[in-house]
């Protein structure tokens, strides 16, 4: 094999595969052209894809624009949808006006100075999100998060999508072969070929032949081919942190077709789990997400039929595994996983697309020149990887550890501290004393939630942090911050126009480029 | 809503239409939607520019006669000084309908005004003004088809950019313009050779270099708000009506 990296093969479409060959392409473009470097994606025609991950963070806005996709497009061929944050009900004390958003914008003048301390001692009966952000009204009030004259990709207020991921990957896939050059090969892998040092050399197909390359990406879903099963890296379970294994999901449609649409996702606690309940403008998709040690899947079919209601009867309902965990390294040899090849957590906050948008990203950016400074990069990959699965499990723990519900054995247990990562439960000592904001361990690049995730959750449900007396001249600075918040959601709830009209103005007139 | 009917000669022979001097919305228009054959008079007096319609989002453009809502800064003009007048201000009160053209029966304009314009002449026919009128709709119909052409040529392109004006005027009020586009000059000069020969064949290169010239009439434009102001409030001062 060539010591030089020109031949990019990726295993598995789906989401993470042709997300992952966009954003590969879209960075090496004029590489591609000259055709000096090939991007591939090997792709089964008989596995269909799992494609429930149906909620995203803001960083796809970036990584759609960067690979070249008009995101009108995108909105009328992915029946895609805005979302402003979630909304969590039921997760403290399990009564019926129990909520707290964790919302998209960061709080008001959240570089200047940090508003929890002030909030904390005065929050003026606001609950945190709507003294520091706007965002948690607007979704209230079913608004969207910009107008028809907002150009694409740019917001008013901080969204993410909705979307459908069955249309999504082959939205993908017909921008990356028609516009970036991909190859699509569709053909069903019998056989990965290995190196002595254990280097893959090529995958055997039934249709194709043989495909070789000189990095392989590994995006075949649970199955991990590549990663998993040729090159032997293990799984590392964390169930015994996160409970939830199964998911019950069903698509229930709306009533009539201009029921209003909420732009952001539900996620609402029951006994033994939460159910997501994200709208995309034709449907929504549900699914109650739970630990089968902690019920039944009989009692969890009763709970997510009760929230459904009448219409439940005649819903279809698929059952799908959660595996909680991730590889112990993502990048060996001249292989490295993406997406759920990589590792699943449970959806709670929309961690699956943007790992792989990080992931392919960090790929792309560091794309080894050749053989000898892979093992170089790898190692770097495997870090920074590592380091956010981590994050995101210690953030998904945090949602549970927090709740005051002793109702049910799934509660109980979720506070037991042997199943909290040390890590986690230094930092709630810690903010016992002091909120989370700058300064805080919170500085890396790209960290995945950033220390407003962090002050959204834990003071939506009611963590107290001992707080001393402000600096005179930080109290004036945050009661000007607070009121700006406060002109600024006034003038937004005027301003914003109904999300379901937004989506439909979308789809019959566009958004325009500038 | 109005009443708008279309035009007959036997039941609207004996109306008259006042053209000037009718304080109406279309009088305080500050920003009227233009179709690309009129930039060459337009470019004489007002900045021409691209805005989006606030249903749609799609771009249209537009002649700057002011700088807020409300505010036409030509409306005291004389017609006498011969100033240019958009064919969307000189079309009002008539609409097309199809192929016909229709008028607005509510406008304060249209009566039986003894100094009014009247529309047919004794023996049926359109007079001078109704003819006038006829000539204002057939550059503006097939205009408007150029015009969305244009602008989809410079989307396309992307050649359009947004555009800020700062003004601050003499009774120290400041006015920050917003949802304004220009054309993106840079984007312009970086186009590839054949690319830009293809924009000068079709006119585009032109239209595209009177709009550009335009914005020199900002300042001008500016200036005539400072001189009513001042004019306005001389003598007055901290009486802000």
């Amino acid at each position: 094999m060539t010591e030089s990296v020109h031949h990019i093969v990726i295993v598995g479409g789906g989401t993470a595969g042709w997300l992952t060959a966009g954003i590969i392409a879209a960075r090496h473009k004029s590489r591609i052209q000259s055709g000096r470097f090939s991007v591939t994606l090997v792709e089964s025609p008989n596995i269909s894809i799992v494609g429930v991950g149906e909620g995203t963070w803001p960083t796809l806005r970036g990584t759609l624009e960067k690979i070249g996709v008009s995101e009108t497009d995108f909105f009328r061929e992915c029946d895609a949808a805005f979302k402003q944050g979630a909304k969590f009900a039921k997760w403290t004390t399990g009564t019926d006006d129990d909520y707290y958003y964790h919302p998209l914008m960061f709080p008001q003048g959240f570089t200047q100075q940090n508003l929890a301390p002030h909030w904390l001692r005065d929050g003026g009966g606001r609950s945190f999100c709507d003294a520091v952000s706007p965002q948690g009204q607007l979704c209230e009030a079913g608004l969207a998060p910009k107008m028809i004259t907002t150009p694409e990709y740019q917001a008013v207020a901080n969204y993410a999508y909705h979307l459908d991921a069955g249309k999504f990957a082959p939205f993908l896939m017909r921008h990356c072969t028609q516009k970036l050059g991909v190859r699509h090969v569709l053909a069903d892998v019998t056989g990965v070929n290995q190196a002595g040092n254990g280097d893959i050399i090529s995958v055997s197909t039934e249709q194709a032949g043989e495909v070789a390359g000189d990095l392989f990406v590994d995006c075949t879903g649970f199955h991990a081919l590549l990663l998993g099963k040729a090159l032997g890296v293990p799984f590392r379970d964390c169930s015994d942190v996160l409970f939830c294994d199964t998911a019950l999901a069903v698509q229930v449609p709306f009533d009539e077709e201009d029921a209003p649409l909420a732009s952001h996702t539900h996620s609402t606690a029951l006994k033994a789990g939460w159910v997501w309940d994200i709208a995309l403008p034709t449907r929504r998709g549900l699914g109650y997400v739970y630990s089968s040690r902690h019920t039944s899947e009989e009692a969890a079919h009763e709970e997510l039929a009760a929230y459904v209601g009448p219409k439940f009867k005649d819903l279809k309902v698929r059952k799908i595994p959660i595996r909680s965990g991730h590889r112990e390294t993502f990048w060996k040899n001249n292989c490295v996983a993406v997406g759920l090849a990589a590792g699943f957590l449970e959806p709670l906050e929309a961690s699956a697309i943007v790992l792989i948008e990080l992931s392919a990203k960090l790929i792309a950016e560091q794309m080894p020149a050749n053989r000898q400074v892979m093992d170089i990069i790898a190692r770097r990959f495997n870090e920074t990887t590592l380091y956010r699965w981590g994050r995101i499990i210690d953030f998904l723990k945090l949602h549970y550890t927090l709740t005051q519900r002793t109702d049910t054995a799934f509660w109980r247990d979720n506070c037991d501290p042997a199943t909290i990562p040390e890590r986690l439960q230094n930092l709630m000592t810690l903010w016992t004393y002091q909120s989370p904001w700058f300064f805080d361990e919170f500085d890396r690049l790209e960290e995945v939630f950033p220390a407003a995730s962090y002050q959204y959750v834990l003071y939506g449900m009611g963590f107290k942090t001992e707080v001393e007396d402000d600096e005179a001249a930080d109290a004036v600075r945050a009661r000007r911050l607070m009121g700006e918040n406060l002109a600024l959601t006034q003038r937004l709830r005027s301003q914003l126009p109904k999300n379901r009209d937004l989506i439909r103005k979308i789809h019959d007139f566009g958004l325009q480029p500038v | 809503m109005p009443h708008i009917a279309i035009l007959n000669r036997d039941a609207h022979h004996d109306l008259r239409v006042r053209p000037h001097g009718v304080n109406q919305p279309e009088d305080r228009m500050h920003f009227v939607p233009v179709v690309v054959g009129e930039f060459g008079h337009l470019v004489t007096h007002y900045p021409i520019l691209f805005a989006k319609d606030a249903e749609t989002g799609a771009f249209f453009a537009g002649a700057m006669l002011g700088f807020e809502p409300g505010e036409n800064l030509f409306a005291a003009e004389p017609p006498s000084r011969d100033v240019y007048r958009p064919l969307n201000l000189q079309r009002v009160p008539f609409f097309t309908s199809g192929d016909n053209i229709a008028i607005d029966l509510d406008s304060p304009r249209v009566g039986t005004h003894a100094d009014g314009q009247g529309l047919f002449d004794e023996t049926g026919g359109p007079s001078p003004y109704l003819q006038g009128i006829m000539g204002v709709f057939q550059q503006l119909v097939p205009g408007l088809e150029r015009t969305r052409a244009f602008i989809a040529r410079l989307l396309q392109l992307r050649l359009i950019e947004p555009v800020t004006f700062d003004l601050t005027f003499d009774d120290g009020r400041t006015i920050t313009t917003d949802g304004l586009y220009t054309i993106d000059q840079d984007a312009l000069r970086g186009l590839p050779d054949e690319a830009a020969l293809a924009l000068f064949r079709d006119g585009s290169l032109h239209l595209m270099s009177l709009m550009i010239a335009s914005l020199k009439q900002v300042p001008q434009l500016a200036r005539r708000k400072n001189d009513q102001l001042t004019q306005g409030f001389s003598g007055l001062s901290g009486a802000f009506g």
